[in-house]
């Protein structure tokens, strides 16, 4: 199974955020829904992700992807700008035996929940979280159920 | 506004107890709970609690065409059951790059924002309950049955629409529609101003709403709310204006905003969204052009090209947004719903803190939360 | 004691103005007229239940409108909606608080099977709310119309007295 290929950097779409030292690629937006991608490793997410905050942009959503072919855990990140039409989206890897990323809950106190969500549907964890418990499966559980090989 | 010193003055005995508000409380809307840990009558914590009636949506997605995933968009928000099924059709319609035809943008826009009047409306009838008026519930539900009975005759459905197609509408509108609409929007204006001496301008409510729950502009940012509650902290983010979609460039309307950031500014900014809907269904139906409601060609079996693709709207509670990835095959990969009560409800654990009781109630309910859209 | 020898002649005079009947019966009937369901919506369900409740559909012609939020003045539960496993044990919680005789009525597809959520590997809703308590009357439909739940009442009233109230609609 193919991961999702990142689209050939094209000098014609404008990238807002090129002032930030973080590797965008512009996205036409007609085709794919948001403006800019970037994928870093994830131990720059907390630095990327403060960078962003500075910007003024605000927290859309965090999610999980599991590539199970390569042994992969996508973590995404959503952001929103408040006044134009900027959509940015951060990705980042991890091993899927082991998938941990630092928390971003503080530079974004809303993504507790988001995190929280990921965790219980693909065991995602995210270091340093607060209260890394079940969210919405019960208090209980210790499934994943987004996981490509779940079996209830 | 009380604030957080009061809770424990010097001297005072610091104890504390937990109350649990839910999972069944008339008060939750249906199946939230919240863990409250009280000083006397104060909030010190409320944590919501969420995950009581989550239906697996995403895991649906994964294991379902992409045709057949569509009934379940009208069951994650159902008040709002139009712009969630226009959020996902969007996204796959994007991915395809079909072209809707411009008469089923139009009706689009024009159930839609039907569908986000019903939806205030029920808002405003069971959070005017919550604070202890039951009146204004049955005018709510009796301009409602109007609205749903308009849509009945087009949709074939009361709640759960699914009118929205890959590529265009179930159905095309008929003129009993566009009359029926037309004489719903005479009768709707006059009943709003009725609604305005009514209730909005009647001194217990606004006792009740004024500097109760300030929410601020940063701490909206900060935890990605949306809707009616950014708005009501005074900034105008509204996807329809800043990522314009569908045929919403083609109208004129206001977004209204507040910049107070209380209860009652987000109370003033749903009626006021009800007006601004009003006129962009006018406007619409002026301008309703010709022509087919289906796309040419929608193939039977879809099949979106690899990558991931993303769509958001402005449902009535704020911006749903969907991202799905496909791997070329006839089933996504991954389904991921972005859904606005999650955000908006997140907060609510800062910005309840210290809080009374009751105000605390009167802020979740300005929240306008619909469980399962949290739990999805 | 022997009854008067007048009794039959007195009974049959005053039978205009007073009916005689077992206890039961009059219990029955005064139970099913006065319904006071549990305030309780689980999802999209319950909003067609208030709406049932409310201006057009006005549960209360049948006197079943005292929805209560508390399970111990309730004596009807209405399952609007679907149930997980996280919710079960708080639904079974409050039918169990409920006080005799109680009633329960499963509203919509998924209070019957899990409706729309059921698929092979499935690991959240309880398929159907049978697999936790009794039902007394199902009334399908995703979301069901107010009119349906409204039948539904007129269905378990019939259930208690054994007789209907109200004609039956024909369809044409
Ligand atoms: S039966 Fe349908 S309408 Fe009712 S709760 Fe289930 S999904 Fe919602």
């Amino acid at each position: 199974m193919e991961p999702a290929p990142t689209p050939p950097p094209s000098p014609a779409l404008p990238n807002a955020l090129a002032h930030l030292p973080i590797p965008f690629q512009a996205v036409d937006y007609a085709a794919k829904g948001y403006h800019l991608d970037a994928t870093v490793n994830p131990d720059q997410v907390v630095d990327v992700v403060s960078l962003l905050d500075k910007e003024g942009l605000a927290l859309d959503t965090i999610t999980g992807v599991d590539w199970m072919a390569q042994g992969q855990m996508e973590v995404v990140y959503d952001f929103f700008h408040l006044s134009k039409a900027l959509r940015v989206v951060v990705r980042t890897r991890v091993p899927r035996d082991n998938p941990e990323v630092p928390t971003i809950q503080k530079v974004f106190p809303g993504a507790n929940w988001h995190e929280r969500e990921t965790h219980d549907f693909f065991g995602i964890r995210f270091l340093g979280h607060p209260n890394l418990t079940p969210f919405l499966l019960p208090e209980d559980a210790t499934f994943h159920p987004l996981r490509k090989d779940f079996v209830s | 506004m009380i604030t957080k010193e009061v809770i424990s003055p010097p001297g005072a005995p610091n104890e504390t107890f937990v109350i649990n508000l839910g999972p069944q409380h008339p008060a939750t809307h249906g199946v939230l709970r919240v863990k409250i840990v009280m000083d006397g009558e104060y909030v010190v914590r409320a944590e919501p609690i969420c995950g009581y009636i989550h239906r697996m949506q995403e895991k649906m997605g994964e294991n379902r065409t992409y045709a057949q995933f569509l009934p379940n968009t009208s069951r994650i928000d159902y008040l709002s059951a139009m712009t969630y099924t226009h959020g996902f059709v969007g996204a796959v319609e994007r991915a395809a790059k079909l072209q809707v035809p411009p008469r089923a943008e139009y009706i689009r826009v024009i159930t839609s924002e039907m569908n986000r009047i019903s939806s205030h409306l029920v808002w405003w009838g069971a959070f005017l309950l919550d604070l202890g008026g039951f009146t204004p519930l049955l005018y709510a539900f009796d301009d409602r049955e109007k609205i749903l009975d308009l849509l009945e005759a087009i949709t074939g459905s009361r709640l759960t629409y699914s009118y929205y197609r890959i590529g265009g509408l179930y159905n095309d509108v008929d003129d009993d529609f566009i009359k029926g609409t037309r004489e719903f929007i005479a009768q709707m204006r006059p009943r709003l101003k009725m609604y305005r001496s009514l209730v909005t301008d009647n001194i217990i409510l606004r006792k009740r709403l004024i500097e109760i729950g300030p929410i601020s502009k940063e701490m909206c940012r900060k935890y990605g709310a949306t809707g009616p509650v950014i708005r009501g902290s005074g900034i105008p983010y509204d996807v329809r204006k800043v990522e314009p979609y569908s045929a919403y460039p083609e109208f004129d309307f206001l977004v209204p905003t507040c910049e107070e950031g209380d209860s009652m500014a987000r109370y003033l900014v749903r009626m006021e969204e009800m007006v601004q809907s009003l006129r962009i269904i006018e406007q619409a139906l002026d301008k309703l052009p010709s022509g087919p409601v289906m796309a040419e060609k929608v193939p039977r079996v879809l099949k979106l090209p690899a990558g991931d693709y993303c769509y958001a709207v402005e449902a009535a509670r704020g911006r749903f947004a969907v991202r799905i990835v496909s791997d070329n095959k006839e089933i996504p990969y991954r389904v991921k719903l972005r859904t606005p009560s999650l955000s908006n409800l997140s907060l609510f654990e800062e910005a309840s803190a210290g809080m009374l009781l009751p105000d605390a109630l009167a802020l979740m309910g300005s929240l306008d939360l619909v469980i399962p859209d949290i739990d999805r | 004691m022997e009854a008067p020898p007048d009794n039959a002649q007195l009974l049959s005079d005053c039978s205009p103005y007073v009916k005689f009947a077992k206890l039961d019966e009059m219990l029955a009937l005064g139970r099913a007229n006065s319904l006071w369901p549990l305030t309780f919506g689980l999802a999209c369900c319950a909003i067609e239940m208030m709406a049932a409740g409310a201006s057009r559909f006005d549960l209360s012609r049948f006197g079943a409108e005292v929805f209560r939020p508390s399970p111990r003045q309730a004596d009807l539960m209405i399952v609007a909606g679907t149930i997980n496993k996280k919710m079960a044990t708080a639904v079974k919680t409050l039918y169990d608080q409920m006080p005799e005789p109680k009633w329960v009525i499963a509203m919509g597809n998924c209070a019957i099977s899990g409706g729309p959520f059921v698929f092979p590997g499935q690991y959240a809703v309880v398929e159907g709310v049978e697999k936790l308590f009794p039902v007394d009357v199902f009334i399908p439909g995703c979301p069901p119309r107010p009119e349906a739940l409204i039948e539904g009442l007129l269905k378990l009233e019939e259930k208690l007295t054994g007789k209907r109230r109200w004609p039956v609609v024909k369809s044409e």
